[in-house]
């Protein structure tokens, strides 16, 4: 059912329209004049030199997160490449040096111009390797291929920007790297 | 264990009906086969992991379990070793919730020790574990995670990982061409029967007992032989993987086209899976009546030459000049085609007497090992005999070579195959070579022209068994210019054909039984020829 919403019937003033005119210019005046004089208050963002706040959970751009060791969780599954509505994601897998690790990634493009950034590729990986939290929300580049995020790129990233996850710590750089480091080279029997 | 003597009876067409009771509604079933074929029959699929229709029956994985109404009340049955009785009275899943719960409850167990590898398993997509999963288990995890995996079998491969869990037997090298993956068995022994009975070199062995069970080869020998791939196939789960296959591609990405090998006269049947314009595999197509589920290594690993050494495409303009000076022999290779030799008899037709045709192979012709070869690398050699084209006469070719001053050879490597046999075909002036590849032939020849392999046209063989099969075209050709055989060589005949049919239909004119026929009439598992000469 629908809504009726009342609305509460105009004065003489109002319906005299003049005051109410000039009551809108001053509005507009007065964001002007803020912007002049108290820039900080104003309730947008003069976009190129100020940055949004992002949270994290913002499906950003990808990265890839890393062991103790530094190598990349993929296990090149093709889960996410499954999962893509926009089949954006291109995985090749290899053999793994590593005895312990059987698969491992040879080649992870993202066409991030593909790219919906819908995020099942993050819900679909199995060993929680891709996460969007970069904040990055920004894409910016001279030729098409430059926009295809290769395997180190997205595995470039450091530890110290996401300091409230645990995971992130683990790899290389973080604080968490040398415990999980020991648990990592446990004694292979 | 198994044994020679339980092979499953398979229905056919002339299996007699009965009648039997699923779930209180009659059904007739054919009566000369076991319940899980019958219940198959009428479109009851029941899981079942050990048993394969051409291994012989094990029974141990007690997935395929049925209700059988008995003298003493309802008896769990599994399907897969118990024969049709007239009047038999089956209670499947979709009646009983004791069948379902039995199933489940297996599917569990099967699962208990099992390996999370699906993302980093080869077999992940086409897997009979994942399958039965979907059907019959969906079971909510009852294991403490604490406890974890706790694998119990080759002492020497076991490993703690790095959640603590005892794991073992990853990636053991078995043999020259496959990996045992230990801990992702499930002990059905179907590589054990196949190794057993079909390839009757008892190479795998179950070693152990109960939870401790493993397969393994002897001690100090490896799985080697001529048909060890098919053990990839039977496996029912990712414990036995081709080495050539690993990690190249995740199997749903892979599209399958049903063909026949054009290497050995048998024509085994094949899917080739490809992905983004490459044969990636070659896997055995079920037929009962040619190569069942297996073929041979050589079948199988053969296409990974097919997209190299390629020749290029080129204007036929030369080549019509080049044959119109003298006589002309035209060899036809085995893996010629009813198409291809359709346009041969054809441009034979057009030359007249200038022209004839021969057809042979240098290779020996070997005996059927009764498994998925027969031997013979003529592949189409009852093609030839049907189209009235000599399939041996090249050692007259050779005597007469001097009588001739083009030589035409349509897929016929005659160099590459006995290079002191066709020696004696270099006195003819003109050699120019119809061939896939850069192969010696191409190299010898004064003119090489690129056609299409036979994977990727389309076609028919008649096999040795005078079965007419089809082959259909793979879309892996690495170059779009290129053509098929048929297609080059109608066009020097001056008749073009347009399309493999037309070609097909070209043919029934020159062999009776062929004509009238369409591709459509030809069934996936092949036509049999009435009153062929092979």
């Amino acid at each position: 059912m629908a809504r009726v919403i009342k609305q509460k019937p105009m004065n003489w003033v109002e319906r005299l329209y003049v005051y109410e005119c000039l009551r809108g210019l001053f509005t507009t005046l007065k964001h002007a004049a803020r912007g002049f004089f108290r820039y900080e208050q104003l309730p947008t963002i003069s976009y190129p030199e100020g940055q949004p706040d992002i949270p994290s959970n913002y499906r950003a751009k990808h990265r890839l997160m890393l062991r103790a060791d530094g190598t990349p969780r993929c296990v090149a599954c093709g889960m996410c490449a499954a999962a893509c509505p926009a089949h954006c994601i291109f995985i090749e897998a290899t053999k793994s040096d590593d005895p312990r690790i059987e698969k491992r990634v040879m080649r992870f493009d993202i066409d991030h111009l593909v790219c919906v950034f819908c995020g099942l590729c993050v819900e679909a990986c199995p060993v929680d390797a891709l996460r969007m939290d970069t904040k990055q929300i920004v894409f910016e580049h001279r030729t098409r291929e430059e926009f295809v995020a290769h395997l180190e790129d997205l595995t470039n990233w450091d530890p110290k920007d996401y300091p409230e996850d645990a995971q992130s710590q683990m790899a290389p750089g973080g604080t968490k790297n040398a415990e999980a480091r020991k648990v990592w080279g446990m004694e292979v029997k | 264990m198994s044994n020679f003597y339980n092979m499953p009876k398979l229905p056919t067409e002339n299996s007699p009906k009965v009648e039997i009771f699923v779930d209180d509604k009659a059904v007739m079933v054919p009566g000369d086969t076991n319940l899980l074929e019958a219940l198959k029959a009428v479109g009851i699929e029941t899981p079942h992991v050990c048993y394969h229709p051409y291994l012989p029956v094990s029974g141990n994985c007690r997935q395929c379990l049925v209700e059988q109404e008995g003298p003493r009340g309802r008896m769990l049955v599994i399907a897969c070793y118990t024969p049709v009785a007239p009047g038999m009275k089956i209670y499947t899943p979709a009646s009983s919730a004791r069948v379902k719960n039995a199933r489940k409850a297996t599917q569990e167990f099967m699962l208990v020790n099992h390996p999370l590898d699906c993302p980093i398993c080869d077999k992940a997509g086409e897997c009979t574990l994942q399958e039965n999963y979907m059907e019959a288990g969906q079971n909510e995890g009852r294991m403490r995670p604490e406890y974890g995996k706790n694998y119990h079998g080759n002492p020497a491969h076991q490993f703690i990982d790095s959640k603590g869990q005892v794991r073992g037997g990853k990636h053991v090298d078995i043999g020259p061409r496959i990996l045992l993956d230990e801990e992702r068995c499930v002990q059905c022994d179907r590589c054990v029967r196949f190794m057993r009975t079909i390839a009757k070199d008892e190479q795998l062995q179950l070693a152990g007992r109960a939870d401790h069970t493993y397969i393994s080869t002897f001690p100090g020998e490896k799985l080697d032989h001529e048909y060890d791939l098919c053990v990839t196939d039977v496996c029912p789960t990712g414990a036995m993987t081709a080495k050539y296959f690993r990690f190249q591609k995740r199997v749903w990405l892979l599209s399958h086209t049903p063909t026949i090998s054009m290497d050995d006269s048998l024509g085994a049947n094949i899917w080739l899976d490809h992905a983004d314009g490459r044969i990636y595999r070659m896997m055995p197509r079920c037929n009962p009546e040619v190569n069942r589920s297996w073929i041979s290594n050589t079948t199988r690993l053969a296409f990974q030459t097919f997209g190299e050494n390629r020749l290029p495409a080129m204007g036929l303009k030369v080549i019509k000049e080049a044959m119109g000076e003298g006589k002309v022999a035209i060899v036809a290779g085995g893996a010629s085609t009813i198409e291809d030799l359709a346009a041969i008899k054809l441009l034979k037709e057009t030359l007249g007497d200038k022209a004839e045709i021969f057809g042979g192979t240098f290779k020996k012709v070997g005996s059927p090992d009764g498994i998925a070869m027969s031997g013979d690398p003529m592949a189409n050699r009852a093609g030839f005999k049907l189209m009235g084209i000599a399939d041996d006469n090249l050692a007259d070719l050779v005597k007469r070579a001097s009588e001739f001053n083009v030589l035409l050879t349509v897929n016929a490597d005659l160099f590459g195959e006995d290079a002191a046999a066709a020696k004696g075909l270099e006195k003819i002036a003109t050699r120019i070579a119809l061939s896939a590849f850069d192969d010696e032939t191409a190299k010898k020849s004064t003119l090489a022209f690129g056609i299409k392999h036979w994977s990727e046209v389309q076609g028919t063989m008649v096999n040795c068994n005078n079965l007419l099969q089809k082959l259909n075209a793979a879309p892996t050709c690495p170059d779009a210019e290129l053509r098929p055989a048929y297609e080059v060589i109608s066009e020097l005949a001056g008749k073009p054909f347009t399309s493999a049919f037309e070609a097909f239909k070209k043919a029934g004119e020159y062999a009776s039984v062929l004509a009238g026929l369409a591709y459509d009439s030809i069934k996936s598992t092949g036509k049999l020829l009435e009153g062929g000469n092979a």
